[in-house]
């Protein structure tokens, strides 16, 4: 049976100092084990007041690219509307990078990233994880859980079933289906303030490892973390554009 | 943090004044056509089109997905020499485009057929033209499993063949001067033709300073040793900040004996002191299909036999 899904959008993009202004629409059909789509001639929605937020940083910015876009979706007679905004920057100290996503981190990265030492430090046994980092490790880590909330790649709510939904970022991609609005639940969600706390992102994870800035005291500075045993995460959770959504939380190792 | 709006009510905040209309440059018109395929063992499973333009100015660029025949045309033409070149027993990846970059009625079509061949995890990129030896070669590749220990590949030569030398110098020269990177000091023997010209994947992205080919040329004489020969490279990157190259070696032998897949990460320049010979005529390589800002795009590689030697 044939699967007819149709896409009509509109993004305002900033991208490095280029303000680009995107308008398609189209049109992907599934049949079978074959995957087609083209444009499709349609009235494309409009953003009548796009915001673009531009942080203005005093330290070197590598990559900004900052969005505002509007969707709409048409699959097995029912249709929906998604407004997206979404961020990425990459600063630069030295030999350091930092990635941020989300808009609420790029102050405390940035600050954070400023007084980084460049030397690599071990880190320590016990530390606490943001939000942003723990959020960039949930589609790695076995026992996460799905939120429910949103519409899915094929128009179906997305429930608390792992598993059971479709992402499709795109009319270009075949859907998949995969968990989508990741959460990781542990029954000890307090955590220690006082601990070193990993509070940004150097490089997307590679498994269970992942290269972050360390703020100890006084002192920040470049370190690699295995993830091993988790004792504590945090009930208060912020939504990062990871993989099919994830939802970062503190996170004490 | 100071933050300031760059589009409110369709108006940007970081505008430039506009000069009268008799002193601005007409705007540059950007358009594209694009069809791709997949295909597993002789199975049709994917299909795509895709067309656009891409409007800029002072202001920006606009984009939409609006359909030239002409290059969607084009395109049609060059899927079918691929449909007729492709191989029925493995994974095929066919990507047709034809675009046309003009500020004035001078309308210079530039069009690419791209084949990416894969067999028993090994890939190799090609044209209709070369596909055919290509995948002799692939198939030649792929016949042997790793059977060597892994080895630390420092202190021993190694011997760049298939053309492959271009992988290495299009991330250590290529990529360092798309970022505007001084120079390395190479060998005085060897030449390294690099041109950079603003380009883009599709209509929606930001065109950017790229490689278009690279062609290593010169000779100095190789001298028989033990070797490492690398015979395809799976992929590279090269990080500015560090200024250092990292490549993945897909397939290589030493001692007669298949090597597993290997990484060499060196700065660059540790490559440029590396290079100790090159012999031979300048070889394609099968393909560099390559991804910076998530835009890929082809680029012709060229280089001799080589051979570097690290420290």
């Amino acid at each position: 049976m044939k699967e007819i899904y149709r896409k009509r959008g509109y993004v305002v993009r900033w991208e490095n100092g280029t303000l680009v202004r995107v308008s398609e629409s189209g049109v992907a059909i599934e049949d079978g084990e074959l995957f087609t789509c083209e444009p499709e001639p349609g009235d494309v929605p409009t953003l009548t007041n796009a915001q673009l937020t531009i942080p203005d940083l005093d330290v070197k910015i590598e990559r900004l690219i900052v969005s505002h876009g509007i969707a709409e979706h048409e699959f097995d007679g029912r249709t929906w509307t998604e407004e997206t905004h979404r961020v990425h920057l990459s600063i630069v100290n030295g030999r350091i990078r930092a990635l941020v996503d989300l808009f609420d981190d790029i102050e405390r990265v940035a600050h954070a990233l400023k007084r980084a030492d460049q030397q690599e430090r071990e880190a320590p046994k016990h530390l606490v994880l943001a939000p942003n980092l723990s959020a960039a490790l949930l589609p790695s880590l076995p026992n996460v859980e799905q939120m429910a909330g949103g519409i899915d790649g094929k128009g179906r709510e997305i429930g608390e079933a792992y598993g059971e939904n479709w992402y499709r970022p795109s009319y270009r991609v075949r859907p998949i289906r995969m968990p989508l609005n990741l959460r990781l639940r542990h029954k000890e969600t307090a955590i220690d303030p006082d601990l070193p706390r990993a509070v940004a992102l150097l490089a997307h994870p590679d498994g269970l490892t992942i290269r972050v800035l360390i703020e100890d005291g006084a002192r920040v500075y470049p370190s690699t973390v295995h993830v091993g045993k988790i004792e504590a995460v945090s009930e208060n959770v912020l939504w990062y554009p990871y993989a099919g959504g994830s939802f970062g939380a503190e996170m004490m190792l | 943090m100071n933050e300031r709006s760059a589009e409110r009510r369709g108006q940007s905040a970081e505008e430039p004044s506009i000069p009268p209309s008799a002193l601005r440059p007409p705007p540059s018109v950007f358009r594209i056509a694009t069809r791709d395929e997949l295909w597993l063992r002789g199975r049709l499973v994917e299909r795509r089109l895709l067309h656009g333009e891409a409007i800029e100015d002072e202001h920006g660029i606009i984009a939409t997905d609006s359909r030239d025949d002409a290059l969607v045309a084009i395109c049609d033409r060059e899927m079918g020499r691929m449909h007729d070149a492709m191989p029925r027993d493995a994974r095929v990846r066919l990507v047709a485009t034809a675009s046309t970059d003009d500020t004035s009625s001078a309308r210079m079509v530039e069009r690419s057929s791209t084949m990416t061949i894969g067999l028993r995890g090994l890939s190799i990129v090609t044209s209709p033209e070369h596909a055919s030896t290509d995948y002799a070669l692939l198939r030649e590749i792929g016949d042997f499993e790793p059977a060597a220990e892994a080895i630390d590949y420092h202190g021993i030569p190694i011997v760049w063949r298939n053309g492959s030398a271009a992988v290495l110098l299009h991330e250590a020269i290529g990529h360092a001067k798309e970022h505007d990177h001084a120079p390395i000091d190479l060998p005085p023997w060897l030449h390294v033709d690099v041109p950079l010209r603003m380009r883009r994947a599709t209509f929606s992205d930001v065109p950017l300073l790229r490689m278009t080919t690279l062609v290593v040329s010169g000779g100095q004489a190789i001298l028989p040793a033990p070797s490492i020969e690398i015979l395809l490279i799976a992929g590279g990157e090269y990080e500015p900040l560090t200024q250092t190259i990292t490549l993945h070696i897909a397939a290589a032998d030493f001692g007669g004996h298949r090597l597993p897949p290997f990484e060499i990460r060196e700065s660059r320049e540790a490559v440029a002191r590396a290079i100790i010979g090159a012999e031979g005529e300048t070889l394609r390589y099968p393909g560099v299909v390559c991804s910076r800002e998530g835009q890929e795009l082809v680029v012709g590689s060229y280089a001799p036999v080589m051979v570097t030697l690290f420290a």
